[in-house]
């Protein structure tokens, strides 16, 4: 069952990623790309989050599971790479 | 440079632009969806009273208010980073970078996917994406349709469904998986359901909530809850049925519904598949605070308000100096709670900034009672104990202003 659709991720991909590396959960979700697609896991983060609390274990803390980066929404390079001309 | 930037045009970043223009402050506000109104756009429902709430009339007058008013307001602009500058912030979007002395993130809440397999077909749709083509596009999902996952948010989106036409076959619970344990567990649902009897033109559902606040009258209707379904606005709602998967081979074609036990466990041989050509996903709703986790706000994880939450206080400031939050990012909540609290961060924005200040500490007293009271008054509440969470994060927001 997939996952993450950005980036084509199952649930047996996170699964077994895990068990392979016993490593944490944001190593998981480099290793596997789930919720580093074109969306910025504005689908899939809390089915990530949810998939990775039960596989490593972790409980939800108080900081964001999985850190947020800008841009927060998918945007084209020249808006990103433009002079900061101001609106 | 502008006074204060919204992000986010519903019921919260509406009336807090009002109260903003009313004390003459420059703003701007801006939001990704084409039209201003946010989720209450989508909204049609009848409340106990029996008057109708109609969410396009609501957004409309908060629209008109804020536009004579003068507040300038942007559609069809998202904004991707928000970075701290040393006088206020900056905003980027797709339609440039904005400046301002103070901000509010008023953006609401997101839905949760509830993957089971096949939900990447075409013809699949979260409960949300079906109401806001429905009542906002006004374009019909599909022929007959059946729904994954029964909430407070899914009951009331398929009677909208329903009131519009387009026929629905039944509401079930997801199959369990790591992501769905929740919403598949028929017992966790029958509390939600419980919740939202009042609302139901349903005698059995009535009388259940009265009877399910006891934990083993709840256990009991799980176990000898009707195989036909109990019938709301004449859609048959199971809680012992849940989708396994979605089939089709280019888009939906059926789903393979299975009956569960109390535990939501499937029962072997039960497997029936029903013919659809659209199936509407309902995870629940978190807040949509991604942007407040950029500019740097400290966050909690409170379960009542639905996940994580920017810290902030009864008055929605946040610990960050000019960072304001109000509406479902603080928690989810109905519209008329958002706009309450978009008012009062109106009025703390104002307080913050006026040169004026007569009779403002009374105005923001007033402005957190009517939270309070319309949050008391709430005839949809997503979670039971809201109330609870609120008080979390005040004592949270206490202890970090104590801390640094």
């Amino acid at each position: 069952m997939i996952i993450c659709r950005c980036e084509e991720v199952t649930l047996e991909d996170i699964r077994d990623t895990f068990h392979t590396y016993k490593c944490s959960a944001r190593e998981v979700k480099l290793r596997t790309r789930a919720g580093m697609g074109y969306c910025g896991g504005r689908t899939c983060r809390p089915a990530v989050d949810a998939v990775l609390e039960e596989v490593t274990g972790e409980k939800p803390g108080d900081d964001l599971p999985l850190k947020v980066q800008p841009p927060v929404r998918p945007v084209s390079l020249s808006v990103l790479g433009g002079d900061g001309d101001h609106a | 440079m502008r006074d204060v930037v919204i992000i986010g045009a519903g019921p919260a970043g509406l009336s807090a632009a009002i109260a903003c223009r009313e004390w003459d402050l420059s703003v701007l506000i801006i939001d990704e969806f084409p039209k201003p109104g946010g989720r209450l756009l989508g909204q049609l429902h009848q409340e106990p009273d029996g008057e109708w709430w109609n969410g396009i009339k609501e957004a409309g007058k908060l629209l008109n208010h804020a536009t004579e008013l003068g507040a300038d307001i942007r559609c069809g602009v998202s904004a991707h980073h928000i970075e701290k500058a040393d006088n206020g912030f900056k905003v980027h979007t797709d339609a440039g970078v904005f400046d301002a002395e103070q901000l509010l993130i008023a953006t609401g809440a997101a839905e949760s996917a509830a993957p089971i397999p096949g939900w990447t077909l075409p013809g699949v749709m979260s409960i949300g994406a079906a109401q806001v083509m429905t009542n906002v596009h006004r374009v019909r999902v599909g022929e007959r349709g059946i729904v994954v996952g029964v909430n407070v948010l899914s009951a009331a989106i398929a009677r909208e469904l329903d009131l519009a036409g387009t026929e629905l076959h039944s509401m079930v619970l997801p199959a369990k998986n790591p992501v769905t344990k929740h919403y598949g567990d028929p017992g966790e649902v029958m509390d939600g359901l419980a919740r939202i009897a009042h609302m139901a033109p349903s005698r059995i559902l009535r009388f259940g909530s009265i009877l399910a606040r006891a934990g083993w009258v709840r256990r009991l209707a799980v176990r000898l809850y009707p195989k036909r379904g109990v019938k709301v606005w004449g859609i048959p709602v199971h809680i012992r049925k849940a989708a396994l998967k979605i089939n089709g081979r280019d888009r939906v074609e059926s789903v393979t519904v299975c009956n569960i036990d109390p535990a939501g466990k499937p029962i072997e041989g039960s497997e029936r598949t029903i013919p659809v050509d659209f199936v509407c996903i309902a995870g629940g709703l978190y807040p949509l605070a991604e942007l407040a986790a950029v500019a740097g706000c400290p966050f909690r994880y409170i379960e009542e308000l639905g996940g994580h939450v920017p810290v902030h206080n009864e008055r929605m400031e946040t610990p960050i100096d000019g960072l304001y939050v109000a509406g479902n990012i603080t928690g989810i909540e109905s519209a008329k709670v958002a706009a309450a609290q978009g008012r009062l961060a109106g009025l703390s924005i104002v307080r913050h900034r006026a040169k004026d200040k007569a009779g403002l500490g009374q105005r923001i007293d007033e402005a957190m009672r009517h939270v309070t009271a319309i949050r008391e008054q709430a005839t949809i509440q997503f979670h039971p104990e809201v109330d609870k969470g609120r008080s979390k994060m005040e004592n949270i927001f206490k202890e970090y202003r104590k801390a640094t």
